[in-house]
């Protein structure tokens, strides 16, 4: 047996925004998985969302060639280092594209990344976008926002109750492309076959609770009626942000499906910024 | 900006520019329209600013407020409209743009905050929290300098091969297997490559075990993700290892 990983992701404008500054992307034949949330005006979200997406592709899918062409560097596992850099390379692009152009200073984006490479599971994130875990039948939030709120929570000044109606839940502390360096947090884990993932932006967090996304999760027939129903569950209570959600499922899978699915690549494996 | 236009037998007596978010028209002074005349009550009407568009309430005057000849209870204004309050006409003109206090009066509170996320440095950070770690605080941030305190569980291996004989659960995450990921790592030709998962959430600890794979606690199989207690013994295969919190 080995594993492989299902997807589906899902954005939305929400009711009240005028843009999507959200954006995901993915590549499994990779294993790399990525959401970010963009900010700052005039379109310059939506500029660094993609920016991101699309350099933590790029770096896996190049990274990818090169080791197969050079064996020495074939047999380097996926770690929490790799990924390390590969954010701090989306940081320096928006950083870059910022400086570049006028209307664009002070654009930023939060992200979540996973690297999913059989039972190895590796992590990072800048900001208050998160990654949950479901594991038989139980919820668990991997990442830590890193936001003013969720800070005094951890603090011990505030309550997590407080802080969800905190009238400062818009302020993070760390983004993407706003300085020229960044501190990503980044973890390596472990996956195993019939592990959900859902990665998200806060689109949906603000609104959905933990043990709801459990229950969506667990129950619904397939990721895509998942997302859906995620998307209009964050739209139904006011939707007063970007909602993007992208789950992912390691599953087992027979060793000749695997040896089909080389023969005859193709089909819904990946996925590029919007 | 909208503007009203009070009128008198075809003349223009007055023009109002609406710049507040609520406008009451009636007899008495108090009003932002005045129309001193007995036909109309003391607070007569109300054109209030809803989130796109004006809106005109009666409030519960004696001889009724009229838009285009229909009488009115709340309705919406539309450019053109002519409001008829006794004798006198009020024309609405408004295809400009919102009044600006008129938007910040509505975005109180009580509409969903509509702001865009915000980036704070760590030094700003700091100040915030300062602030808000004043005098009732103190004392709580205090008990916050010394963090609860972190209890790690390990493992004893007592019966089995493996490749220690003690562990420290101190990541997330910690594989039993025979994989090479696998930190605890079986041995023996018929081990499974993984057979149980063991995360720690927030000082607590939850066993997870492999589709297929039995996994007991203390005799009992294992269905689903279970928290561990200290004293738990986990057998797995042949191996057998007791669970318990490090002093």
């Amino acid at each position: 047996m080995t594993l492989a990983i299902e997807v589906a992701g899902k954005t939305d404008v929400g009711c009240v925004r005028a843009n999507n500054e959200d954006n995901f992307g993915y590549d499994a034949r990779y294993g790399i998985f990525v959401v970010c949330d963009g900010m700052g005006g005039q379109a310059a979200g939506e500029v660094a969302s993609k920016i991101a997406v699309d350099v933590l592709l790029r770096y896996f899918r190049e990274k990818a060639i090169s080791s197969a062409s050079d064996p020495k560097q074939a047999a380097e596992p996926a770690t929490a280092a790799s990924l390390a850099v590969a954010l701090q390379e989306a940081n320096r692009a928006i950083f870059e594209a910022a400086k570049d152009q006028m209307g664009r200073m002070g654009m930023g984006s939060t992200v979540v990344a996973a690297l999913v490479r059989g039972h190895s599971l590796t992590i990072g994130h800048v900001g208050d976008s998160r990654i949950y875990l479901v594991r038989q039948e139980q919820i668990q939030q991997l990442t830590q926002d890193h936001s003013l709120v969720m800070e005094q929570v951890r603090l011990g000044y505030i309550t997590r109750e407080q802080a969800e109606h905190s009238e400062l839940q818009n302020v993070i502390l760390r983004a993407l492309g706003t300085e020229a360096e960044v501190e990503p947090e980044v973890e390596d884990l472990v996956a195993m076959p019939g592990d959900t993932l859902l990665m998200t932006s806060d689109g949906l967090t603000r609104h959905v609770h933990d043990d709801e996304i459990l229950a969506t999760v667990t129950t619904a027939d397939s990721l895509q009626q998942a997302c859906s129903a995620l998307v209009d569950t964050a739209k139904l209570r006011g939707g007063d942000d970007n909602i993007t959600c992208l789950l992912l499922r390691i599953v087992e899978q027979p060793w000749y499906k695997n040896f089909l699915s080389k023969l005859f690549p193709g089909g819904g494996e990946w996925q590029n910024s919007i | 900006m909208a503007k009203l236009y009070l009128k008198f037998d075809q003349s223009v007596l007055k023009e109002i520019t609406l710049s507040q978010a609520s406008t009451t028209i009636g007899r008495l002074p108090d009003n932002g329209v005045q129309i001193d005349n007995l036909a109309v009550s003391g607070h007569h009407a109300r054109i209030t600013w809803e989130k796109d568009h004006y809106e005109i309430e009666d409030l519960g005057s004696l001889n009724g407020t009229y838009i285009n000849n229909e009488r009115v209870g709340k309705a919406k204004l539309r450019h053109c409209d002519v409001v008829k309050i006794g004798k006198h006409e009020i024309e609405f003109k408004g295809d400009g743009p919102a009044p600006v206090a008129a938007i910040q009066a509505k975005t109180g509170p009580s509409i969903p905050k509509l702001e865009n996320t915000v980036l704070l440095d760590t030094r700003q950070a700091q100040e915030m929290h300062a602030a808000k770690s004043s005098a009732p605080m103190a004392t709580a941030m205090a008990a916050a300098a010394t963090p609860a305190k972190e209890r790690i569980g390990m493992l004893s291996v007592v019966e089995g091969k493996t490749d220690s004989d003690k562990y420290i659960l101190t990541s997330k995450m910690t594989m039993i297997g025979k994989s090479a990921m696998a930190t605890i790592r079986l041995k023996g030709w018929f081990a499974p490559t993984s057979a149980a998962l063991i995360s720690r959430r927030e000082n607590r600890y939850f066993i997870a075990p492999e589709h297929k794979v039995r996994v007991k606690i203390n005799g009992e199989q294992v269905q689903g993700q279970r928290e561990l207690a200290a004293g738990d013994l986990i057998e797995v295969g042949k191996m057998k290892a007791a669970f318990s919190f490090q002093d």
